[in-house]
């Protein structure tokens, strides 16, 4: 990874929008051959961030750079970047195969027709889409609409694709099954994705990396188990979706929240104190248990099957929902009284405790 | 069940249909049907009887007066049509595609509509103070000394014809093709950027095909009006331009009841004639 050249590097790029910054000065760089995957709510500008380097969208200010040439001015349809849009944006007049040979038989770059025919037809041999190429794009499924989509981008052989939520617009199933075709495409091409998702297992299974972006900044980059077990703040913490934050005061590396007084082994620095812990990490015990360490009172409301676990909500107290995930390969679920009060424990040490004294 | 059934069941009941079949051989094809059999009466002087005769079809056709109407309704359509797509489409484009905003599109077509508050004829009239010899035209172009005497050829010619049916018309082209263009996906046209395509491209390509559904509708509509003409050129020409329209007005003020109709047969099949073409073109039912 270290030997790896930037292929596109983002210098300090703000974009807003009637006074909201979109992006408030977003510094990212992604290397050749890169999965990245960009992880945000909406609106926290994921997609502004990549129609600026489409060159959809011009910054305010900030450069961005491909290959090492400054294309912040540079007209969109001279980048060379790929796109692929979240609702495919094909070309609904065109067949499967117009689509595909369409950037080759108008782009920048003249092709011959003899070798658009030949890059056409082994781009859909290889999204496998054979027999398909005179279909009309509204005769396809939603799957294969996305392979075209994806097709049309990668004939043009970029050195950069942009993928806006491409696995969007699909159902569940159909996701998982594009979701390990696309590493395998890109796997093969050796082309850097740059991928946008809302969704955090979509981000952390696919990624080399994955960046976490939240109201136009960048607040986290890492591998994806990193991000996953160190959120570097509450904030990513809570968009990860895996984390039950406690709200508390930090003082002297004790934590002080409605589970009681806990030492903190590690702070992480943030600029609010917050205690969270991991939904597989708790554990259910009768409201007898003497427990030593952290413990909660909590009520037992619901819970819901999940597959592979069993997630099991309780409100404690304060009316806040505590998640308690039950994975099923450690055996089966206990089964709880409704509306009876449990005692939630988990080990200190597992915790992530957030808070200004953090280094 | 089987697919008889089935197509039962999903066109409903067909006694609904009635009312409107009703109407159409009412007020449609018996009137045509109607027309076509008075073209083959005998017209005399102070009289006309349904004895059959080709009499009025060799006339029309034996007549510089007539063939001459149909090729000048010919013409002065082909030129509507052409001015009206020339000035529409670029407008279109603008109102449909460039502005952003649904609402600014929404107010320029609305400004586009607010001539038809006032009356078709007054429309038409208003054109003679502005194109006559003594006209605001020619009284500017005087004024600015870009001209010494007034153009007389603005008024009371073809040419006035054409100019007045372009400016009536043209909102009927504009309107569906803005239409069809405010439907294309943003992203389609982001896309095609993306892929390497500069500006003229994209709009052969991906802009102008799908806006036809709406070039050929506009077409249509103002096919239709332009070809069954007879105001604007009776009042904008001196009577010196003669349209199908015309001919049928005076055959009919003057009671030639068989010529009238060889005559609107003839425009009737134009028409037809007109539209399958158009609808050759793109298919409608897919594309709407």
């Amino acid at each position: 990874m270290t030997t790896q050249t930037a292929i596109f590097r983002i210098d300090g790029v703000t974009k807003s929008y009637g006074g909201v910054k979109a992006l408030d000065s977003v510094t990212l760089e992604a290397g050749v051959n890169e999965y990245l995957s960009l992880l945000g709510p909406s609106g926290s500008g994921k997609t502004t961030l990549l129609r600026v380097i489409a060159g959809f969208e011009v910054p305010d200010s900030g450069r961005v750079f491909f290959q090492g040439r400054d294309i912040t001015n540079l007209p969109a349809h001279e980048r060379g970047i790929g796109f692929v849009f979240q609702n495919f944006a094909l070309f609904p007049h065109l067949t499967v195969r117009q689509n595909i040979a369409f950037g080759m038989a108008n782009g920048a770059v003249p092709v011959s027709a003899q070798e658009t025919a030949q890059r056409t037809q082994a781009i859909i041999d290889m999204v496998g889409l054979t027999g398909m190429e005179d279909r009309g794009v509204d005769q396809i499924s939603g799957g294969q609409r996305q392979r075209v989509a994806l097709a049309r981008t990668l004939v043009m052989q970029p050195k950069l694709v942009l993928l806006d939520e491409p696995l969007g617009a699909l159902d569940a199933n159909l996701r998982g099954r594009m979701r390990n075709e696309l590493r395998a495409i890109r796997e093969r091409m050796g082309v850097t994705f740059l991928h946008v998702t809302g969704s955090e297992t979509e981000a952390l299974a696919m990624g080399d990396s994955v960046v976490v972006l939240d109201r136009g900044r960048i607040i986290q980059r890492g591998a994806p188990d990193d991000v996953y077990s160190t959120p570097a703040s509450p904030d990513v913490a809570h968009f990860l979706n895996r984390f039950n934050l406690f709200d508390g005061t930090l003082v002297d590396g004790k934590f002080t929240g409605a589970f009681g007084t806990v030492a903190a082994a590690k702070v992480t620095r943030a600029p609010r104190d917050v205690y969270a812990i991991r939904y597989d990490r708790l554990r259910v015990m009768p409201l007898s248990t003497a427990a030593k360490g952290p413990a909660l009172k909590a009520t037992y409301i619901a819970n819901e099957y999940l597959g592979s676990s069993v997630m099991n909500f309780f409100e404690a107290a304060d009316g806040k929902v505590v998640e308690v995930e039950h994975h099923l390969s450690l055996g089966a679920p206990e089964t709880y009284e409704p509306r009876q009060d449990y005692l939630l424990t988990w080990a200190a040490d597992q915790a992530i405790v957030f808070g200004r004294e953090g280094k | 069940m089987s697919d008889a059934t089935v197509t039962a069941k999903r066109q409903g009941p067909s006694w609904l249909i009635l009312p409107g079949i009703v109407w159409m051989a009412l007020f449609m094809v018996v009137p045509i049907a109607m027309i076509c059999y008075v073209s083959f009466w005998t017209q005399t002087t102070f009289n006309i009887s349904s004895t059959p005769t080709l009499a009025s079809w060799k006339q029309f056709f034996a007549s510089d007066t007539y063939t001459g109407a149909l090729w000048t309704t010919v013409r002065i359509w082909l030129i509507v049509l052409a001015t009206t797509f020339i000035i529409g489409y670029p407008t279109a484009l603008f109102v449909g595609l460039f502005v952003k905003s649904k609402t600014l599109s929404t107010v320029l077509l609305v400004i586009c509509v607010i001539p038809f508050w006032t009356s078709f004829l007054i429309r038409v009239l208003a054109w003679r103070p502005m194109l006559g010899k003594e006209g605001a035209i020619n009284i500017i172009l005087q004024k600015l000394h870009i001209i010494s005497q007034p153009i007389e050829v603005l008024l009371f010619t073809e040419l006035s014809v054409i100019i007045g049916m372009s400016q009536i018309y043209c909102v009927f082209m504009v309107g569906p093709i803005a239409f069809m263009l405010g439907r294309i996906d943003r992203n389609i046209i982001e896309a095609a950027r993306d892929l390497g395509a500069g500006f003229g491209r994209i709009f052969w390509k991906i802009i102008f095909p799908l806006s036809l559904p709406g070039v050929v509708v506009g077409a249509i509509f103002v096919s239709v009006m332009v070809l069954g003409e007879f105001a604007t050129s009776g009042a904008l020409s001196g009577r010196k331009v003669n349209l199908l329209g015309n001919i049928i007005v005076t055959q009919v003020g003057s009671l030639k009841w068989a010529m009238a109709s060889v005559t609107g047969v003839i425009l009737t099949v134009v028409m037809g004639m007109v539209i399958a073409a158009f609808l050759r073109i793109v298919d409608l039912k897919r594309e709407l």
